[in-house]
């Protein structure tokens, strides 16, 4: 257990400084983009109102009142997100293949560590979990701050004000903050599986190189119709005989199946088949 | 003692390993013998787990290896195995992190020894010292066993003469080291025992000394004996 929390520290050090690039990124483009949207508002609202003599309550019933909602549609606001999201995807890559190509032969370090393997395999998948929760937690931090933000830029007559709770429930935020304990199990749990399932594909390249590709894909393909099985067997063979809550149940016992194989299925490529 | 017990290994369709069984003991200093690609580094890959094979069996201590084994014995390939980004004291704080085995006394001693700074990074390290690094973390474990890959290759001759020098010291003493090298030049008078390969075979092993006292003949001529034939 020592050994493992050691090699989650080491492997979480060894991304920190891209980490807190993306940290920046984040919090610089979007409050950027707070200051930008609600400046280009208010100068179309100083055009019309003042330039144009339009009425204040007739630019609001026209364009409508500032709020969150056009913040989080924004470019600047969604951008580092997906920014955030494909570099951690690259990570997951990278994360064992920054160990084995080119002159870095720190593969051979991890494999002969005096601790199982499968720590070595656990520690990088806890450390690419950690990072996702860290990034959702710097959102919902972020989140009250860009609201106050917009709160000094924004006169309270052309502002709508929308709490943390409200903003995290439009539609392109609710997967990174689930509204409920089922849709936080179904959303995460699926990505850690995910995150497993690659990982083993990748054991299975690094184990049998070129037919580890192949194998490395056919396992990927397996494990998501496994995983999706139910929906299907669910929605075409018995026309949606089952109940959503207990299909939910179904789903959840076929992604513990899909993990437990991506476990098993990696513990024992990285103890019995990987190679330098 | 390390047993190699009929081991066979194939990369697809090639066999590079045919039914290859040797022992190493404790005290002494085994040489794998060969030209490039007869199988000396996927033998030392194969002793460490670091590469399956495909029958037959190695033994450390009449054990297979297991996550302890790694606690005494170590493998120093001909590559650098620590992070180029870290500097040489990030590298003992690793070591001295996850092997309870860390000497970090001995590792200062090395260090001084191989006249290093603890603070050069290993990526701007040349090639002589990264090999030394690379031995210092080797050695100061306080290991059973040390598997040695091509230590002297590409190295300049004071270096050689250095790493040639640890082998004539307490660092080595006692312990079972198994080191493949084609050239044998520089530990020849050190060798206690010599297992040459070809091709994945193993075409003779004996003790190096024995060979010396009763026939009168050096490993290069026992060498030129068995590979000319």
């Amino acid at each position: 257990m020592k050994r493992y929390l050691k090699l989650v520290n080491f492997e979480f050090n060894r991304f920190f400084k891209l980490y807190i690039v993306l940290i920046g990124i984040t919090i610089l483009s979007q409050i950027i983009g707070v200051i930008v949207e609600s400046r280009a508002y208010l100068n179309r609202a100083n055009e019309l109102i003042y330039k144009e003599l339009m009425l204040k309550s007739e630019f609001i019933e026209q364009y409508g009142t500032m709020s969150f909602a056009t913040i989080s549609r924004s470019l600047w606001f969604l951008g580092p997100i997906v920014v955030c999201g494909v570099t951690l995807l690259i990570y997951v890559f990278f994360i064992w293949y920054r160990d084995w190509l080119g002159k870095n032969t720190f593969g051979y370090r991890l494999l002969m560590l005096p601790t199982a393997r499968m720590n070595v395999y656990v520690a990088k998948a806890t450390t690419i979990l950690l990072y996702v929760l860290g990034l959702v937690a710097l959102q919902l931090l972020l989140l009250p701050v860009e609201s106050q933000v917009l709160q000094w830029m924004v006169p309270s007559e052309f502002r709508t004000d929308l709490s943390v709770n409200e903003i995290t429930n439009f539609n392109d935020l609710a997967i990174l903050f689930p509204n409920t304990l089922i849709e936080f199990v179904l959303y995460y749990g699926a990505g850690m599986a995910a995150v497993f399932i690659i990982f083993t594909a990748i054991l299975f390249e690094r184990s049998f190189r070129i037919k580890g590709i192949i194998y490395g894909f056919l396992y990927c393909v397996v494990s998501l119709l496994l995983f999706f099985a139910p929906l299907f067997i669910n929605e075409f063979i018995l026309g949606n005989y089952f109940y959503l809550i207990e299909m939910f149940f179904i789903e959840l016992l076929a992604g513990i199946l899909v993990l437990s194989c991506a476990i098993w299925t990696g513990n024992f490529l990285i103890k019995n088949k990987i190679r330098v | 003692m390390i047993e190699i017990k009929n081991v066979t290994k194939k990369f697809g369709r090639k066999k590079v390993l045919k039914d290859v069984s040797f022992t190493a003991k404790k005290g002494e200093i085994t040489c794998l013998i060969g030209i490039n690609g007869v199988g000396k580094t996927t033998i030392m890959k194969a002793i460490m787990a670091l590469t399956p094979i495909n029958s037959g069996e190695i033994l450390i201590d009449g054990e297979k290896i297991h996550k302890g084994s790694y606690e005494k014995i170590t493998f120093i390939p001909d590559t650098i195995t620590m992070l180029p980004q870290m500097q040489i004291r990030d590298a003992f704080v690793f070591m001295a992190d996850f092997y309870d085995c860390w000497n970090q006394g001995r590792a200062t001693e090395l260090l001084q020894f191989f006249k290093l700074k603890e603070t050069d990074r290993i990526s701007e390290l040349s090639k002589g010292n990264t090999a030394k690094v690379n031995l210092i973390l080797g050695l100061a474990m306080d290991v059973d066993y040390v598997l040695m890959d091509e230590p002297f290759s590409g190295i300049d001759i004071f270096s050689r003469e250095q790493i040639a020098d640890v082998f004539t010291s307490h660092l080595i003493e006692d312990r079972g080291v198994i080191i493949t090298t084609h050239e044998i030049n520089d530990i020849e008078h050190l060798i206690d025992k010599v297992v040459l390969l070809d091709n994945g075979v193993v075409l003779k092993e004996f003790d190096a000394e024995e060979v010396r006292e009763k026939e009168g003949k050096s490993v290069i001529d026992v060498m030129r004996e068995v590979y000319k034939a």
